[in-house]
């Protein structure tokens, strides 16, 4: 068995990592954005013999890195070595994929062209000669439709050819005698680092040096070539160096390209109708709110009759085990814990899965990415580029992904900023909260008071990113520049596939840290043996009543302060340690919650608010310290949660008996 | 050469050919490997608001006021 390595690589939003789901079987999110993908992931297939790792990359518009996710893309395929690389290439945008092109063909790997979403180029009317762009650019070329799985087996075979064929020929750009001269000095001056000439190709070391990529030039400052090309480079104008590169890689593409390449595109299209009415000046910002509004009664509406029968069933269930298991602690532990705990966590499953439907749609619609256009404006006047909207967007599904979702955000102070203002997008775990007391004590008005909360963590969010602008991190904002993708029309199959992929991960949580936490909060509510189930005397009770008097003035007694300190290890949590702590009844968690004399709508509502802001999870967490390299902004991001949100719930509280009427 | 001027000048509707970018270390490199280089056809799809939709062959782009201030191009057909 022959193991070889293919690295997938492109530009953004080309469809790699369909490709790569395709390939390998696996399931990693994909969506109609330029970039969904920050990681590399790898997976595996056999073919002819051959182990096959397949490394999916982030997508990268040159070999010159920009942002975080370009640099993963571009050190997996400088340092790494693959034994190909497969450039998936957008059918419909050859131009600009090309020039991609040109720059891997000077790495000396050797390279196939999957020429993808060639089923929509072919509906738009463009003929492409694969035989002779083959030829032209001495690669491989294979039609693949990731979508549909179309063409893999010889994307594979044409891959482990080229791994067969060595030595491999060369095929760069020629760029001009003034260029070359410059290009040659270089390559000679580079042989004395043999280091370095042993890692990379010389040629493509000078090309990079003369285009002034920062990376190259301090690999060459470390070692002993550095002072003779110092003073090569110090005779030129990088910039100008570089547009004239750059300019002579698209001139060998268009002299190609008209031979090869027919089409009827161009003019204006369904996307540009589209962009019309969505982007519109006036009209843009209150379709983005409408939609929103609509996502959050739909999330509420459409389930509320699921979560209605689960609720019953689940209280059922509850209580035929506490009534009918022996012994009676077994009992306790399953109804009360247990069941009272993941189950109050499951009732909301229907709303976690019309929610990851919305958000499916959202991202592969293509109208996230206009979003972030619509919203550059204000989010410019508080200091981020547009582009930050799209993270605090994906942070609806589950802040984890979206912190790491700010990779492609090229200034690393805009990164951070938006890092520390994800947590206050409010996602999907702290849903069943909301359903919950909304639910409970707003009826009707439910549906509003959700999509209130979701637009009190925009504005907290975008309010804190501009304190942070104004004090601790100060500068300027990075300019925007984002590829609007075109608009597709999900199909049902795909809406659902993500929703489930989500949806599945959320169960898994229900089945582990839901359970633990409940199992917990049972425990500390069932001991010291012999206290009544629940009461102040038990350990939850003690604990409760050590930090009662920290959120009293908010209006919370101690069993909800129990539920918040567990709502740290996940926010479903809070739900779970609620349906715990009031099990033992007959009666539905929100029946219970309703006859709590400690809580009214006012104090629900506080209680929402404070949920929503109150500090990232353990997971969220976890990557703020992962991406910003240090506990210090980790520590921050939960002690002015803490603040913000006990300074929001006491207004909120103390506000809303005047528009609510009663406290 | 021919006038040139930003391309944040243009409105809806209006074609050009790129004449010269001058962006800055980084975002010129992103700039050119989108397509933004000298002698590119662009067409401003969008520019009533802060930032600009600009397409360049197939794709489009969301462009800031101030990056599109720092391609400048020419009146089509017209190569700098």
């Amino acid at each position: 068995m022959t193991e070889i390595r293919i690295a997938l690589t492109g530009n953004p939003n080309v469809g790699k990592t369909t490709l790569f789901n395709a390939l390998t079987g696996s399931r990693q999110h994909v969506g109609n954005w330029p970039g969904v993908t920050v990681e590399k992931k790898t997976g595996r297939v056999s073919r002819d013999g051959y182990e096959i790792e397949i490394v999916d990359l982030p997508g990268t518009y040159s070999l010159t890195a920009y942002s975080a996710d370009e640099i993963i893309a571009r050190n997996f395929l400088l340092d790494e070595k693959p034994d190909v690389v497969v450039q998936v290439v957008d059918a419909t945008n050859l131009e600009r994929n090309l020039y991609l092109t040109t720059q891997l063909s000077e790495l000396q790997v050797p390279v196939v062209i999957a020429l993808n979403m060639a089923d929509i180029a072919e509906a738009q009317g463009d003929a492409i000669d694969r035989a002779r762009l083959s030829e032209f650019l001495e690669i491989p070329i294979v039609r693949t439709v990731g979508t549909r799985g179309e063409g893999l087996d010889d994307l594979l075979k044409a891959a482990i050819r080229e791994v067969k064929t060595s030595p491999h020929h060369e095929h760069t750009i020629g760029y001009g005698d003034d260029v070359e001269a410059k290009i040659a000095e270089l390559v000679g001056a580079l042989l004395v680092d043999r280091n370095l000439a042993n890692r990379y190709p010389l040629r493509w070391l000078a090309v990079k040096l003369l285009e002034g990529d920062e990376n190259v030039a301090s690999k060459v400052q470390e070692g002993p070539a550095s002072a003779c090309v110092q003073s090569i480079l110090s005779s030129i104008d990088a910039d100008e160096y570089e547009a004239v590169m750059a300019d002579k890689r698209y001139e060998a593409i268009s002299a190609i390209l008209p031979q090869v390449h027919r089409t009827d595109a161009g003019g204006t299209t369904f996307s540009d109708m589209v962009d019309r009415v969505v982007t519109n000046r006036y009209f843009g910002i209150p379709i983005f709110l409408a939609l929103m509004w609509g996502a959050f009664e739909l999330t509420f509406t459409v389930a509320a009759p699921f979560m209605t029968a689960i609720e019953a069933l689940f209280a059922w269930l509850a209580e035929v085990s506490v009534t009918s298991i022996e012994p009676a602690w077994l009992g306790s532990l399953i109804g009360d814990g247990v069941i009272g705990g993941v189950g109050a966590v499951l009732t909301f499953l229907p709303n976690i899965f019309i929610l990851f439907l919305i958000l499916a749609f959202l991202e592969d619609s293509g109208y996230l990415a206009r979003a972030a256009f619509i919203m550059d404006r204000p989010l410019y006047a508080i200091g981020l580029p547009g582009k930050a909207f799209i993270p605090m967007l994906i942070g609806f599904g589950c802040n984890v992904p979206a912190i790491m979702a700010t990779r492609s955000i090229e200034s690393e102070k805009d990164r951070l900023l938006t890092i520390l203002v994800n947590p206050f997008m409010s996602c999907s775990a702290r849903l069943p909260v909301y359903v919950l007391f909304a639910g409970a004590f707003f009826g009707a008005r439910a549906g509003g008071v959700m999509f209130f909360l979701y637009v009190l963590g925009i504005v907290v969010a975008i309010a804190s990113a501009k304190l942070f602008r104004s004090t601790i991190l100060p500068g300027d904002v990075s300019p925007f520049v984002m590829e609007m993708p075109p608009y597709r029309i999900p199909t049902a199959m795909t809406s659902l596939m993500h929703m489930w992929s989500r949806g599945s991960l959320y169960l898994r949580k229900a089945g582990t840290i839901i359970l633990l936490g409940a199992v917990v909060v049972w425990t500390l509510a069932s001991f010291p043996y012999g206290v009544e189930y629940g009461s102040a005397e038990s350990f939850a009770g003690m604990l409760g009543h050590l930090i009662e008097p920290l959120v009293a003035p908010l209006g919370f007694d101690w069993k909800v302060a129990v539920a918040l300190v567990f709502g740290f290890f996940a926010k479903e949590v809070v739900v779970g340690s609620l349906g715990v702590l009031y099990g033992g009844g007959e009666e539905t968690l929100t029946e219970a919650l309703l006859v709590d004399p400690g809580l009214s709508a006012a104090t629900a509502l506080a209680l929402m608010v404070f949920v929503l802001l109150y500090m990232p999870c353990v997971a969220a967490l976890g990557v703020i310290k992962k991406e910003t390299g240090s506990w210090k902004w980790a520590g921050f991001s939960v002690a002015y949660g803490l603040v913000v949100a006990w300074v929001l719930a006491f207004v909120v509280g103390h506000l809303a008996p005047f528009f609510i009427g009663g406290a | 050469m021919g006038a040139v001027c930003p391309l944040a000048l243009f409105s809806a509707g209006a074609e050009a050919t790129v004449a010269e970018v001058r962006a800055g270390k980084g975002m010129q490199t992103r700039l050119f490997g989108m397509g933004f280089c000298p002698d590119a056809r662009v067409r401003v799809q969008c520019a009533d608001r802060g930032s600009l939709i600009v397409s360049v062959g197939d794709a489009r782009y969301a462009l800031s006021r101030g990056i599109a201030m720092k391609i400048l191009v020419g009146e089509p057909g017209e190569t700098a």
